[in-house]
Parts: structure tokens; sequence; C-alpha cells
């Protein structure tokens, strides 16, 4: 008798390949024939499942590139980048990664960095919630300790940079977006992903603001973050950004370099 | 919201009619949402749940654990739901009797396989360890299925039967995928409902079916059939009532045919005799 790792791994070849469906007949009882169509059964829900799953992380790409396109790309994402959890909302993580260098997607140059930003927005839609500190806690840290001071911004709260107008793409195929549907295709564009408080924000950045956050997010200190910042924009202005993220009870907490 | 009496009736509660469900509360026994769909950390979804659990008891229903797996049984996928059962503490929590996945990959379907010896040692083995982490009992689901394998020694509902005895846990029975295999596998489903312990059942389901070339299959996108209310009227007869939930995961209809369901349920659960007692 096949023990029960053969069994399932002959199981799960025949629901990768159609082809490959004999060892899991071998195993299975009555007509071959019939049990290799029942199979296909289970391979059609695997890749609708799938493919719900990804359009339901990636909702703008799937506009943007279409239903049909969408199904045969969960196919081939699917076959590259298998599920590894029994949660499916896990699935997708390497998409932006996929269509950048699959060969049918290549025409679409902007879609790695718009399926960054629908991923980060994807997560932050379920990150912890955060208790924002208050803005006076802030304002108390004295000037001499402003420099070591680290920003812990709430869970979600990541930064997407894109030549591509990927912000401007992402605001236009949200449901009932109402204004222009006109995009500069020569603007780069990054966006701020946060969640403030049940809702996920997509707001802009400039290119000095979203060194700034990234620095935060990677554990600088105050000072070093506001030098990564002003080294990339001369004029960002990072008072106004701070008072952004304060207002948006993105600050999570406040600790020091040195403790 | 706890769940008392063993008439209650729910719905599966889905995204899209959350609003309206808020908004009109309809008297529901119980409401059933997928366990995974609620493993976020915080957000959105787990303020809908918390607000739904403030109005009617709440059943997790989980279909990712893959119980059944030859893979070692994934720790964090089980932290995850005991998290979100310390949260909700919900009336009821189940896990149906499959696998889905292997080898590190993962279908997220609900895969069949054979019932021995063998696999009945693991899934005992595995529903210990899922009740001793949870610090409670669980229901195990009877499968819908489109293949049955060689090696099997018994019929699933026997298998359950077993499973529920050594690992004390009580059993969901889901009528349309007993049903569902019956038609698959020509057997006779009434004979199946006598081979189960009916003081170890603590919920049964009901769903819709699509009849295709090769067989049915358990879509979840219709009316409970003719046939399955008449098999769920026998399983009340010959068990008692027992929490009872309206299934309804693609192509979803208007609330209200989800409550017209339900009451349909509710009636016939409703006119069912003491039975074998549970503790539902």
């Amino acid at each position: 008798m096949p023990d029960l790792l053969a069994v399932q791994a002959a199981f799960a070849a025949a629901l990768r390949d159609r082809d490959a469906v004999a060892d899991a007949t071998a195993c299975l009882a009555g007509d071959p024939a019939l049990a290799a169509r029942r199979l296909a059964i289970y391979r059609a829900n695997v890749a609708a499942t799938s493919a719900r799953a990804l359009g339901a992380a990636y909702p703008v790409a799937r506009q943007i590139v279409g239903d049909e396109f969408f199904d045969a790309l969960a196919r081939a994402y699917l076959a590259a980048h298998p599920s590894t959890s029994g949660d499916l909302h896990e699935f997708g993580a390497a998409f932006a990664d996929f269509v950048a260098v699959f060969p049918h997607t290549r025409a679409l140059p902007y879609l790695p960095d718009l399926a960054r930003l629908e991923w980060a927005v994807h997560r932050a839609y379920g990150a912890a919630d955060a208790t924002p500190v208050e803005p006076a806690a802030l304002a108390a840290v004295p000037p001499g300790r402003q420099a070591a001071l680290r920003l812990h911004l709430a869970d979600g709260t990541t930064v997407v940079e894109s030549v591509h107008p990927v912000r401007r793409l992402w605001e236009i195929h949200q449901p009932g977006f109402d204004g222009e549907f006109g995009v500069d295709w020569t603007v780069a564009q990054s966006a701020l992903v946060a969640r403030e408080g049940l809702r996920v924000t997509v707001t802009a950045l400039s290119a000095g603001e979203a060194a700034f956050v990234r620095a935060v997010l990677a554990g600088a200190g105050f000072g070093d973050a506001a030098a990564s910042a002003l080294g990339v924009q001369p004029d960002a202005d990072l008072g106004g950004l701070i008072g952004r993220i304060l207002s948006a009870g993105l600050l999570a907490g406040l600790s020091h370099e040195d403790s | 919201m706890t769940m008392s009496p063993a008439t209650a009736v729910g719905i599966g509660l889905r995204q899209p009619h959350y609003r309206e469900a808020f908004e009109r509360r309809p008297a529901l026994g119980f409401v059933e949402v997928h366990s995974e769909n609620f493993f976020h950390e915080g957000g959105a979804s787990l303020h809908a749940l918390e607000r739904a659990r403030e109005a009617w008891a709440v059943s997790l229903h989980g279909v990712g654990l893959s119980l059944a797996s030859a893979d070692a049984l994934a720790q964090g996928h089980l932290a995850r739901l005991k998290r979100l059962v310390d949260r909700i503490e919900p009336a009821l929590v189940s896990e149906h009797l499959c696998w889905g996945g292997v080898g590190g990959t993962h279908f997220n379907d609900l895969l069949p396989f054979p019932y021995h010896r063998e696999s009945l040692a693991l899934l005992v083995e595995r529903v210990d360890r899922v009740q001793e982490t949870l610090g409670r009992r669980i229901l195990v689901e009877n499968l819908s299925a489109y293949v049955e394998f060689r090696d099997s020694e018994m019929t699933e509902t026997a298998f359950l039967a077993e499973l529920a005895r050594r690992s004390g846990c009580g059993l969901l029975l889901d009528v349309n995928n007993l049903y569902v295999n019956a038609a698959n596998f020509g057997f006779d489903a009434e004979a199946r409902l006598a081979e189960l312990p009916g003081d170890a059942i603590g919920e049964i389901h009901l769903a819709g079916h699509h009849v295709g070339e090769d067989g049915l299959v358990d879509t979840h996108d219709a009316r409970v059939a003719p046939a399955v209310w008449a098999l769920y009227a026998s399983a009340c007869r010959r068990f008692g009532p027992r929490p009872t939930l309206i299934e309804w995961d693609a192509q979803l209809p208007a609330l209200d045919v989800l409550l017209d369901e339900a009451a349909r349920a509710a009636a016939i659960v409703g006119g069912a005799p003491a039975g074998e007692g549970g503790d539902a």
C-alpha cells in the first residue's frame, strides 16, 4: 500500500499537470478515464480559486489587463509560484517580480511597480491596529535629542517608489472614481501606503519624502533619515511630512537610537 | 452572543452582505465565516467580525488547516487560528476532513485521501493537537469528493465515527456533501447516515450543488436541491435537531435568498423530534 505521502504526491502532480495523472489514477478506485476527468474538476477549482485570490489582491492590475488575460496570468503565476499557505491572503507575494520578467507583460513596464503598490495595499488592509502617539509627545523631545529620535510608524505603512505614475493609475481604477482619467506617463510617482484607522490610504510622496520614510522604516534615526531625504531633494518639506504622519495617526511609537 | 438551541439556523456571512446584515440584523441563530478570512493582525475584516459577534453567535469554519496532509501540521496556521478563537470566542469551531497541500505547496482546496488505519491514526493525533492548542472541542466535516481511493478500508462516515470516538471531536455533517458523494460514487446516503454517531454531530451544513457531465460538483452557488432537503429532513428525524447552516460562497444572491433558505431549514429542524440528543 503506498503511504499517504506517496498518494498525496501523485495527486498533487496530477493537479499541477493534466498530463501527469497516471500515478494518481493508479491510486483511485473505479474507471481510470472517469477518475482522470474527475481530477480535472479539482484542477479547475484550484485554478479558479487562485485566480480569484490573486484578483482580490491585485484588482487594478486585473482591470488594466482584463479578466481573460489576468486569469491566464494567474495560471502562469500559480505554476511558477505555487501557494505555500493555507491562508490565501498570503498568495501573490511574488506577483510584481513575476510580471517584471513574464514575456507577455513586458509591454507594460509600469505593471511591476503597480503590483508592488497593490500588494502594499493588500498587506496594509490586515495590518495590526495602531494606537497613535500624541503629537505633544513629539513636541516634547528636547532639540538635542531629536537627531537620535526613532519614529515607529503604524504597521502596514510602506513606501512604493516608481519611475511610472503608479499612484495615478491606482487612483483612476478605484471603485467610484469619477474624475478625469488622464495620465501623464512622463511623471515618476512615489506613494505612501498606510492604514488610517480601518481605511487603507495611498497618498503622494515627493522623492525626498519617500527617502525619509524609507529610512525611518529601515530603523534610521531622525537625523540620518532627514539627511538621506535632503540628499535626494534639498527642498524636501519634512516638517510638513511629519505633520501629515501625525494627523493621519501613523506615528505609533517613539524611541531613541541610544536607548 | 451565544448559540443555545439545537434548532438554531444560521447563514454563511460573506463580505458583500455585511452592510445589509448589520443594518437589518436578521434574527439568526448564528452566522458562520471562514476562519482564514480573519487571520489578519487587525483592520476592517476583524472589525466587521467583532460587529457580527455582537449581533449573533459566530461559528468559525476553517478551510486551510490541511489536517490530513502528509506534511507536518502547519504550526503558524494553527497559531493564527488560536489567536482568532481567543479573540472571537466563537460558539463553534470546525475544520474539514481533508488535506490541502503537500511537499510545502498548497492547493487551497479541500482534497480527499484514503480512509485506512494509518490515516485514521494521523487524524486522531492531529485533531488531538488542534483541540489541545485551542483548548476546546472542534467539529470535523465530511467532504464532498469526486474520487475515491483504492486503499480505503472503511467509508468516510465510519472513519469520522472512529475519529470522533478516539479524539473526542464533534462532527459537522454536511448533508449536501453526503448527497453529492452518494451520487458520485453510487452509495446509499441513508445507510451512511446510520454509520454516524448522532451524539457527536454538533452542526449540519446545507448548500447547493451543480450537476455536471462527470458527476455532481459541490459549488455552494445555488439553492439547496430538493433531494438534499429530503436527506436533511431524514437526518433531523434520525439525530434530532442540530444547529444548521446555509452555506453560499459563489455567485452570492441577495441576502433575502439566504434568509429564505434559512427559514426553510428552520421549519424542518424546528419540527424534528428530540432524537439522540447531542451537546450543541
